[in-house]
């Protein structure tokens, strides 16, 4: 009789230990399984950055693109205006020139 | 207790042990999980804020540049207004030996070059100084400067300044568009009036008033 309630707890006890064991598995299997976000979410952030660095730099390429575009197209205005205003100079520069050039006053 | 109650007990308690076990384990996870993902957040931020600073460098670099080239573009239009201006004065230089210049005939304007350069060789000298006019081949053969006119400068410079110079025509040529060389018989010194030169050595006072006159109209 005796040695039968032994061999029954024994097999409780064997059944215990097996559901340690199986908590002991699902421990490592959760771990790995987080290991296993923090490496997706590492490799999905790279990803992030590699596109995010390429939409914010083009972002301020674009801006300074389009300041550039209007500070030449003023230049450009601006050179013209200067070349058409100087042309009603032109003929009294060359006397100023030929003045200093030929010694007359 | 009998054996069976004591068995189950030991399963419960394995049971509990295994929930616990894996709830903490679980909990640890999630957690591991969440500071990962708020790490990442703070790179991701600092990356970001990394990327705004290069990007806005980059667009002021660009700015920079367009307002160079600006400056670049209004400095290129005014040296070809000022390269437009003494084109303009050469291409006018040539006629000048037929028309004059303001009224001043050429020979008048080679007067007063030989007259300006024997004053400057003869000033501070107490002696008489003996000077030569050298033409280019072009004006001496059009006899732009003869004897009687050398005689009116020397005349000139004595009633004017006290100075006495003996000037005459040296046989030598200058290669030039015009204008004039005067120098000491001796060679020591020498005052090249011809145009070429005039241009050279005026040319930063001169730059500043085609400058002055071009842009301002003054």
């Amino acid at each position: 009789m005796a040695v039968e309630a032994l061999k029954i707890i024994r097999e409780g006890e064997e059944e215990g230990r097996k559901l340690l064991d199986e908590a002991q598995a699902s421990v490592a299997n959760i771990q790995n399984d987080a290991e296993g976000e923090i490496k997706r979410l590492k490799e999905q952030a790279r990803e992030d950055e590699q596109s995010s660095a390429s939409e914010i730099s083009a972002k301020y390429v674009q801006e300074g693109k389009q300041e550039e575009a209007a500070i030449v197209k003023t230049a450009e205005e601006e050179a013209n205006a200067l070349k058409a205003a100087t042309e009603s100079n032109l003929d009294s520069t060359v006397n100023v020139v030929l003045e200093r050039i030929l010694g007359v006053r | 207790m009998g054996a069976k109650e004591m068995v189950e007990r030991i399963k419960d308690e394995a049971s509990e042990e295994r929930e616990r076990i894996i709830s903490e384990a679980k909990e640890n996870a999630n957690k591991k999980v969440e500071e990962a993902r708020a790490e990442l957040e703070r790179q991701k931020k600092l990356f970001v804020d990394a990327e705004e600073r290069k990007g806005a460098e980059e667009k002021d670099r660009i700015i920079r540049a367009a307002r160079q080239n600006a400056r670049k573009l209004r400095w290129t239009a005014e040296e070809e207004m000022i390269e437009k201006a003494l084109e303009a004065a050469l291409g006018r230089m040539k006629g000048v030996k037929s028309e004059g210049f303001k009224g001043t005939s050429y020979p008048e304007i080679l007067a007063g070059l030989i007259k300006e350069s024997a004053l400057s060789i003869a000033t501070g000298s107490s002696a008489g100084e003996d000077v030569e006019v050298l033409l280019s081949e072009e004006d001496a053969a059009a006899s732009y400067v003869d004897p009687a006119m050398l005689t009116n400068v020397t005349t000139e410079i004595s009633h004017d300044s006290g100075v006495e110079v003996q000037l005459s025509l040296s046989d030598e040529r200058v290669n030039s568009a015009g204008g004039v060389i005067v120098r000491r018989k001796d060679g020591k010194i020498e005052v090249n009036n011809t145009f070429e030169q005039r241009m050279t050595r005026l040319s930063t006072s001169l730059r500043e008033e085609i400058v002055k006159t071009l842009f301002t109209g003054k």
